[in-house]
């Protein structure tokens, strides 16, 4: 045969196109795929529940994070792929008390008649937010706080953070582990054994908190934005958020000098930043203050790199509290 | 010394915001004369496609964006010069261009955090690197400003006049075209594009209404982007106020005045006249 320059480039051009074509579509198919035949399709939110919804479901559950790794959770909203993921779903696990204010919309839109929504914080006792700038009262509102019920989960009204504490992770894994028997009745059990397991590393964990933050109680923190309200609430921690409870505004410069003359007066000793807000404003406090940066995680937006490398919720946590022991130190 | 001097970060909020407004006000006044005020926020909204090619290709994003700025200044300017009396739809495009850009591009970037990180800015917090790098900027707009001036008055007045009497007019829009570039990619990392946006426009116009000719015009808007930005910065560490919305409305306070004051004359003058 003749080599023809022009039926080259043509067939050239026509393998391209289609090799091409077909992997775009694979790249932007996003749902359960074949290996998630006869496993219950489990749609979680953010990484917490992700990871909880995959201790306790184990092998015989599919889970896919809707909100991708890196993203500020507040800030996102689904597309129109999500939306066909969650046609698809049989448990959409959201953490609620207001961090995912889209949920409610995005679950009204979906048609599929059999998929059950849990608000894993259902049975957390909730923090009200506490204003940024009432910092002298922190004390008086702590002690309110305790007896919040969580008749109302508005946005803004709650802080949303609640797995920060291991009581609360144990109480969201146990309200999805309900969630997950009530769908898959067959493997009860094998859920049962998970959460009994899970629970096991909470308590472990908790205990790890209690004994290694003991000795700093009544210390102060100051973090990136006021995440962490359950857990000092639980360790006798107090916290001083550069930003209130949602991240992502611009610091005036009142309030600048405010949390520099708490840290002088407390002689803090480290100002905790978090992967997803901007560090420079840590660091210009830790600089005015003469102190050192340390990342702390609140674990709603962990980076891909770190979850395809294994880190799991009690991982991340074990590495806060060395955070926190160091900053006491 | 007062409370407010007492700490580094105000200090540096308050040298670093002085000198960017003082040059930011030159460049904009040789851009609102060109009709181009809106060239800071299309420039800083190019800036983030710039900052996503970096980060997708590996290479500083700060450097990447002010390449794009400096592209999309020329652009701009190349555009202009192509549509004559519509010079001000040349802004539009590349802004266009670029949030589009910006858009498609930062869905390659893996981590929106890396993304946020070269976005933000905050006058109240300059790390020190930013200062020393405003600072040399500044030099070298205020020496350009001040030798390129008497070519500058020309070309603002009239382009094609100042080029028949051998003003090198491609060389002074571009020398300036390029510095704004600069400016705005280093600035809107520093103090946040807000300021910077606001900031090349809004004094001139302020300065525009009571000034006489094209050097009060300079002085006045020097005048006000100054007074302005430490007045935001005052108010925001006395009242808690958000610094970068308080210098911008400081300024807008200052245009109605001096358009009023401005009308005030002219009526008076009339009268005087009549």
């Amino acid at each position: 045969m003749k080599f023809s320059l022009k039926r080259f480039i043509s067939s050239v051009l026509a393998v391209s196109f289609t090799v091409g074509t077909a992997g775009l579509l694979c790249s932007c198919r996003r749902g359960f795929g074949a290996d998630a035949e006869g496993k219950v399709k489990v749609v979680a939110t953010i990484f917490p529940m992700y990871d909880f919804a995959q201790k306790i479901g184990g092998d015989k559950v599919a889970v896919k994070m809707l909100i991708p790794a890196g993203t500020e959770p507040h800030e996102w909203e689904p597309s129109t792929n999500d939306m066909l993921m969650l046609e698809e779903a049989d448990l959409f696990v959201y953490n609620g008390a207001g961090m995912e204010p889209w949920a409610e919309d995005v679950l009204g839109s979906v048609k599929n008649k059999d998929l059950v929504a849990l608000e894993a914080s259902k049975d957390v006792t909730l923090l009200k937010t506490a204003e940024v700038h009432d910092m002298e009262d922190v004390h008086d509102h702590e002690e309110e706080h305790d007896e919040e019920e969580h008749e109302h989960h508005h946005h803004g009204e709650y802080d949303p953070h609640v797995w920060l504490s291991p009581k609360n992770a144990e109480a969201e894994m146990e309200a999805i582990a309900e969630a997950l028997i009530a769908i898959d009745e067959a493997n009860a059990d094998i859920y049962r054994k998970n959460l009994e397991d899970a629970k096991k590393q909470c308590e472990d964990l908790d205990s790890a908190f209690r004994e290694a933050l003991k000795p700093y109680e009544g210390g102060h923190i100051v973090v990136a934005h006021e995440a962490y309200g359950y857990l000092c609430r639980e360790y006798g921690l107090k916290q001083i958020g550069i930003e209130g409870v949602s991240a992502d505004q611009e610091p005036d410069a009142a309030r600048m000098r405010e949390i520099i003359d708490k840290v002088n007066e407390y002689g803090i000793k480290c100002i905790f930043f978090e992967e997803l807000v901007d560090p420079k404003v840590a660091q210009t406090i830790a600089d005015e203050a003469g102190c050192k940066t340390q990342a702390l995680s609140p674990l709603d937006g962990l980076s891909k790199e770190d979850i395809d490398s294994g880190r799991d919720y009690f991982s991340v946590m074990q590495d806060n509290l060395k955070a926190l022991v160091a900053a006491f130190e | 010394m007062p409370l407010i001097l007492q700490y580094e970060y105000m200090q540096r909020a308050l040298f670093v915001g002085l000198l960017l407004s003082v040059i930011v006000a030159c460049l904009g006044t040789v851009m609102v004369h060109k009709r181009l005020s809106l060239i800071g926020d299309a420039l800083s909204h190019s800036s983030l496609a710039g900052v996503a090619l970096g980060l997708l290709l590996g290479f500083n994003p700060i450097v990447g964006a002010m390449a794009i700025c400096i592209v999309s200044a020329l652009s701009i300017e190349a555009i202009r010069k192509k549509l004559g009396n519509h010079s001000e739809l040349a802004v539009a495009i590349v802004m266009s261009t670029g949030i589009g850009l910006a858009g498609v591009l930062s869905g390659f970037v893996k981590s929106s955090a890396d993304f946020n990180s070269f976005l933000f800015g905050s006058i109240v917090a300059i790390s020190s690197f930013e200062a020393r790098l405003v600072m040399i900027l500044s030099v070298i707009v205020l020496l350009a400003f001040v030798l390129l001036y008497k070519e500058l008055f020309y070309i603002s007045f009239d382009e094609q006049a100042a080029a028949i009497s051998g003003v090198p007019v491609g060389f002074v829009n571009a020398v300036f075209t390029i510095l704004t570039a600069v400016t705005v990619s280093i600035a809107a990392r520093t103090v946040g594009a807000l300021i910077i946006s606001s900031l090349l426009v809004v004094p001139v116009a302020a300065a525009m209404g009571i000034a006489k000719s094209y050097k009060t015009t300079v002085l006045w808007a020097i005048f006000v982007s100054t007074v302005s930005t430490i007045g935001g910065l005052v108010l925001s560490f006395y009242f808690g106020l958000k610094p970068g919305g308080t210098i911008v409305l400081l300024s807008v306070v200052f245009f109605l005045l001096f358009r009023v004051i401005g009308y005030l004359r002219e009526k008076h003058s009339v009268k005087k006249g009549a």
